[in-house]
Parts: C-alpha cells; structure tokens; sequence
C-alpha cells in the first residue's frame, strides 16, 4: 500500500513537472491572443453601465420571490427521502459508490491523502 | 450552460449608492487592476488545460476567452478567493459545451455522408500516442505530456477533469469541488481512478 502511494505520489509530481514546463514553453503569439483575450474581458467591466436602484426591483423581487416559492415546492415534491443532497452525485456515479464499497486501495489512498492534506 | 448564480454585486457598488462617485471609480480601478492579474496569473494555465481537455487549440482559446468574459460579468464582484474556482467551473462548462458541439457536428456529418466521418483524424483515442509505447524510455517533457494527454482522452470527463483540476492547477479539493459543482468525496474518487488509469498506463512508474 506504501508502493503505491508513492508511486502515485511520483505520477502525480513528474506529470505536473511536465504540465508546468509546457506552460512555461508558450510561444509569444498564444500569449498575446491571451493578453487580447482579458482586455476584452476587462473591457466589459469597464463599459458595463453602473446598476441603480431602479422602479422595477419590487416587481422583480416579487416575482423573483414567486419563482423561489414554485420551485422550492417543486424540490420537495421530488425529494427523496433519506439522501442528502450532497450524496446525489455519489449515489448517481455508480462507479464511486463501486469505489467506496470494494476498493480497499482507494481506501488506504484516501487516508494517506488526507493525512498528507492532499487527494 | 448556466454556471452558477449570477452574482450582480459587481453593479452595486456601495460608494456609488452613498452618492460618492470618486470612491467608486477608485474601488472600481481597484476590482478592475485585481481581475487582470488575477487573469494574467492564470490565463496560460487555464489555456493548457482546455486544450487537454479539448484537443483543440482554437476551441481552447474560445474557451478561455469565453470563461474570463463570463467570470467579469457576473463573479466580479465576489472575494477574490472565489475566483479561482468559478473561473474554472465555466471553462469547465464551456469545454462541455465545446464537446457537446463537436459531437452533434460529428452525427451530422455522418447522417449527412451515409458513413463514417473520413475526416476524423482528430479522434483523441485513436491518434493519441500509445500510452504503453516504449516503456524502457526515460520519459521527460513533452513526451510525458502527451501520453498522459493520451491516458487522459481514454477517461470519463469528470475523471480527466478532477485529475487536470487537481494535479495540473493544484485546486484543492473544495476548490475543485466548486470548480466541478459536485461533492469533495466525488472529486476524490474521481482523482483517484485518473490516478489508477495512469498508473496503469504508464508501467515505468511501477518500478
């Protein structure tokens, strides 16, 4: 189980080793397309017009409020019990849920992660 | 693709509200000099990760440009800490969206020729390099990078994106976690499983 941390811990450093230099290794036209790129970005905080208190924010709010009402009875009608929400994507991958249940690695990986504050 | 909440907090600027014009322009010159570099520090990074992710450099580029637009105009206004995380949560929308794109184009293609795409050259699997190609070799640089590229093609998505959020971008796991809208226990045995596949991949790492 050693083994493998560490051999994960070796995939993990030389790929982002490899990742990091490839970044560093781009040419001059990608970076200033990038530089053009945020310019453009920026600009739109810059011509975006300054919002103000406007006549029609209570009839938003209101709507906005109906809206939140409607589909907070819709979540409830479709809730199951017993799930929290966090668990849907869990219990959705049924690959993770395999993972949890049979793979003792993944297990003794995750332990060693959290002890190493990464994974 | 929506991405989250549309944050507009950016527009309300307290100063501008108190009838402070000057504040406000300042604490915008301000917002405005964090964004760049905040978008300066991660634009080549991101840009790597979407052509990973992409295999195309031109998507990867509209991608990235689309992802710093989109994060401007609604996320602005949230801590900067935020950014990172939501920055990478829409590039990742936008990546899908790239994706969905060129899969729809593919089944045109062929319901419009009657057969397969002769073009598809650009298939990520079959052109990758052969990931179990020269084990013996010491791999250094770009030749690692693109077996890993090629490892990486033959995941599932949320998988090739845990490990390029996690390893190549160093997100943490809630970071990624934001990034990817799922659960931290789900970015983990994601990142594990891209783990295992290169591991398995790449047998010179065994020894």
């Amino acid at each position: 189980m050693e083994d493998m941390n560490d051999r994960m811990r070796e995939i993990e450093r030389k790929s982002r080793a490899a990742f990091d230099a490839s970044v560093e290794a781009g040419d001059a036209a990608t970076r200033a397309r990038l530089a053009r790129a945020r310019a453009a970005a920026l600009g739109e905080l810059r011509h975006r017009p300054l919002a103000r208190p406007a006549a029609w924010l209570p009839v938003g709010a209101a709507a906005a409020a109906l809206v939140a009402a409607f589909l907070w009875q819709r979540e409830e009608a479709a809730a199951l019990p017993g799930i929290a929400f966090e668990d849907f994507d869990l219990v959705a991958g049924g690959e993770d849920f395999d993972l949890l249940v049979e793979d003792a690695d993944f297990v003794a990986w995750a332990a060693d992660a959290s002890a190493d504050g990464v994974g | 693709m929506e991405d989250g909440p549309v944050d507009r907090s950016a527009t309300l600027e307290v100063p501008f509200l108190l009838g402070n014009p000057c504040a406000a322009r300042e604490g915008s010159l301000d917002r405005e000099r964090a964004l760049d570099r905040f978008l300066a520090g991660i634009e080549r990074r991101a840009l790597r990760i979407a052509r990973l992710a992409l295999r195309n450099r031109a998507e990867a580029e509209d991608a990235v440009q689309d992802a710093m637009i989109r994060l401007v105009r609604r996320y602005a206004g949230r801590p900067e800490e935020e950014w990172r995380p939501l920055f990478y949560r829409i590039l990742g929308n936008r990546i899908i969206d790239f994706q969905r794109r060129e899969r729809l184009r593919r089944a045109v293609t062929v319901i419009w020729r009657g057969s397969p795409d002769d073009e598809r050259s650009a298939d990520p699997v079959e052109s990758a390099v052969d990931p179990r190609g020269r084990p013996d070799e010491a791999l250094e640089g770009e030749e690692l990078l693109a077996r890993i590229e090629a490892v990486l093609a033959t995941l599932s998505a949320r998988q090739r994106q845990a490990f390029l959020l996690r390893n190549f971008e160093g997100l943490d796991v809630a970071q990624a976690a934001v990034a990817m809208g799922c659960s931290a226990g789900s970015v983990k045995t994601h990142y594990f499983r891209a783990m295992q596949a290169l591991e398995e991949a790449l047998p010179e790492w065994k020894t």
